[in-house]
């Protein structure tokens, strides 16, 4: 069977600290400006470019 | 002029509304769409596991396009005419109206420039069994989501009684896409067992045609975290012990029955895995276009490729996948035909982004390229803005390209809702087709390839939810909501 087994897969799993950040609010709503500036940069980066081949 | 867009999806619906913006009133746009109502997609997972209704991601198309003075026809486009017909040279495409009040009538729409966004035909046939109208279950449209979460509901109600049950969640096929929607969908599920208080009794299993964990079609990505450069895989696969997720990958299924998936993975073996529950997603084709000549020869294989997808400006020269390039990737999304633009799913991708797989029995199990959320709305961007340079200078050369391998994307993968509970995977990568020469170590700039789980990507995946609800309902100041 190709079943992976999530409980014997020997994987690396977050500590206790890692878990507790995921939904700490404080530190959240810091994450959550600091992914959104994040997404800004990307989508600046990313909304398309002159065509070098217009001829305007 | 007059601007047709085939499709009011994402992509279709941004171009027709930065059209109607950006061009004069002397000019007309047209949508035609088989469906009345616009659907915010990435929210439909949701919707399958009952957080929201079909009512909450869907709104009407008619009243936003008569506000905005945007012709619309509830129609699906039939057959195209690029060059038209030898009584008129106008170009124009055959529709066949799905309107109640017209179901079935057929009528010629005339353009001057046509926007191919017709997205994708969701593929079940490819997979025995495989669908709403067989044994399992989507969350690709509203209202498949909306009887996902129906039938789910109700075993969960049975599971409160004590059954045990298999939830398989995951690619109903060798070759589809949209992985991280299937990602998102087994995270929420396992989140909602567990608030059912009947996440003990549930066998969950992530079932993919993914090679490894955390490809998402996009081939993976490194990710930087705590000084050291660690593939996403390593996370995904972390975020599946975490939460007693098994998984199957490289899978391709042959077969469904109502009790019994039966599928072949990379090994060449063929297994089945008997389920209660499965949400498996179809692999795509484009929508079933015709096109002929002047001479009403038909061209149909010259615009599309055998998948039904419009060709583009890509190399879709048959090659290694040690010789794809970056540049094989469109950047203008201009036909062969000037005045025709295919954009989001509608558009031939050359290749996949994936490194294509086949088992020893022959079988291609290769996820295709995602372009879908905010690659497919910067394209609607990009076309419409070339459109209205070309109307403006009359030329036929675009004036603005947006190719995947010059473009980023940013993705919000939920992993269960709830304001102060929930948690979804922010990941950001630049770019979205990897570029080994530029980027020798990755395929991408490890400064905006970065990815992380934690409520604020619940809380920004909520946001965008009702920001680009408001943004396709064109309220005021709608056109400062970025792609």
């Amino acid at each position: 069977m190709s079943l992976h087994s999530a409980e014997k897969e020997k994987v690396f799993l977050p500590g206790r600290g890692r878990l507790f950040l995921r939904t700490f609010l404080p530190w959240q709503i810091l994450r959550f400006f600091l992914i959104n500036l994040k997404m800004s940069q990307m989508i600046l980066k990313s909304h398309g470019s002159e065509n070098k081949k217009s001829d305007m | 002029m007059k601007v047709v867009i085939l499709g009011a999806g994402i992509s279709g619906h941004t171009a027709a509304l930065l059209l109607k913006k950006n061009l004069s009133k002397d000019h007309e746009v047209i949508v035609v769409s088989p469906n009345s109502h616009w659907n915010w997609i990435p929210s439909n997972i949701w919707v399958g596991v009952g957080k929201m209704t079909q009512k909450d991601v869907t709104f009407d198309l008619k009243q936003v396009y008569d506000r905005k003075k945007i012709k619309f026809h509830q129609a699906r486009a039939l057959t195209l005419f690029p060059e038209g017909r030898e009584s008129s040279a106008k170009p124009f495409v055959e529709i066949e109206y799905t309107h109640p009040s017209m179901q079935g009538t057929r009528a010629q729409i005339e353009y001057d420039y046509l926007i191919n966004a017709t997205g994708p035909r969701l593929n079940f046939a490819a997979t025995p069994g495989l669908g709403p109208e067989a044994f399992t279950h989507s969350v690709c449209t509203s209202e498949h989501a909306q009887e996902c979460y129906s039938a789910l509901n109700s075993l969960i109600q049975e599971m409160k009684k004590g059954k045990k049950a298999t939830l398989v969640v995951g690619t109903g096929h060798g070759t589809c896409t949209c992985e991280g929607a299937a990602f998102e969908y087994v995270f929420n599920l396992d989140f909602l067992l567990r608030a059912e208080g009947v996440r003990e009794q549930a066998n969950i299993v992530f079932l993919t045609n993914e090679a490894e964990l955390g490809d998402f079609g996009v081939g993976g990505m490194l990710l930087s975290e705590g000084g050291y450069q660690i593939p996403g895989s390593h996370f995904a696969m972390s975020l599946f012990a975490e939460r007693n997720v098994n998984w199957v990958l490289g899978s391709h299924v042959r077969k469904i029955s109502e009790t019994q998936i039966e599928y072949e993975d990379l090994s060449g073996g063929i297994f089945t895995l008997d389920y209660d529950f499965a949400m498996l997603l179809p692999p795509f084709t484009g929508v079933p276009l015709k096109a002929f000549d002047r001479e009403n020869k038909e061209i149909t294989q010259d615009l599309f490729s055998a998948a039904g997808f419009m060709k583009v400006d890509a190399d879709y020269q048959a090659k290694d996948y040690s010789e794809w390039s970056p540049r094989d990737w469109p950047q203008t999304y201009q036909t062969q035909f000037k005045n025709i633009f295919a954009i989001g799913i509608a558009f031939a991708p050359p290749h996949q982004i994936s490194k294509p797989l086949k088992n020893p029995n022959g079988t291609l199990i290769a996820p295709a390229p995602p372009r879908t959320g905010m690659p497919s709305a910067v394209m609607g961007r990009t076309v419409a803005a070339s459109i209205v340079s070309m109307i403006k200078n009359k030329t036929d050369i675009p004036s603005r390209r947006a190719s995947m391998a010059e473009m980023g994307a940013a993705c919000i993968a939920s992993a269960g809702a709830d304001l102060f509970r929930g948690t979804a995977a922010s990941i950001t990568m630049f770019p979205i087709v990897p570029d080994y020469k530029k980027y020798p170590k990755s395929g991408r700039d490890l400064k905006y390839t970065t990815g992380e789980i934690g409520l604020a990507g619940h809380w920004i995946k909520t946001l965008l939810h009702y920001a680009f609800i408001y943004k396709a309902k064109a309220y005021p100041l709608w056109w400062l909501i970025p792609e």
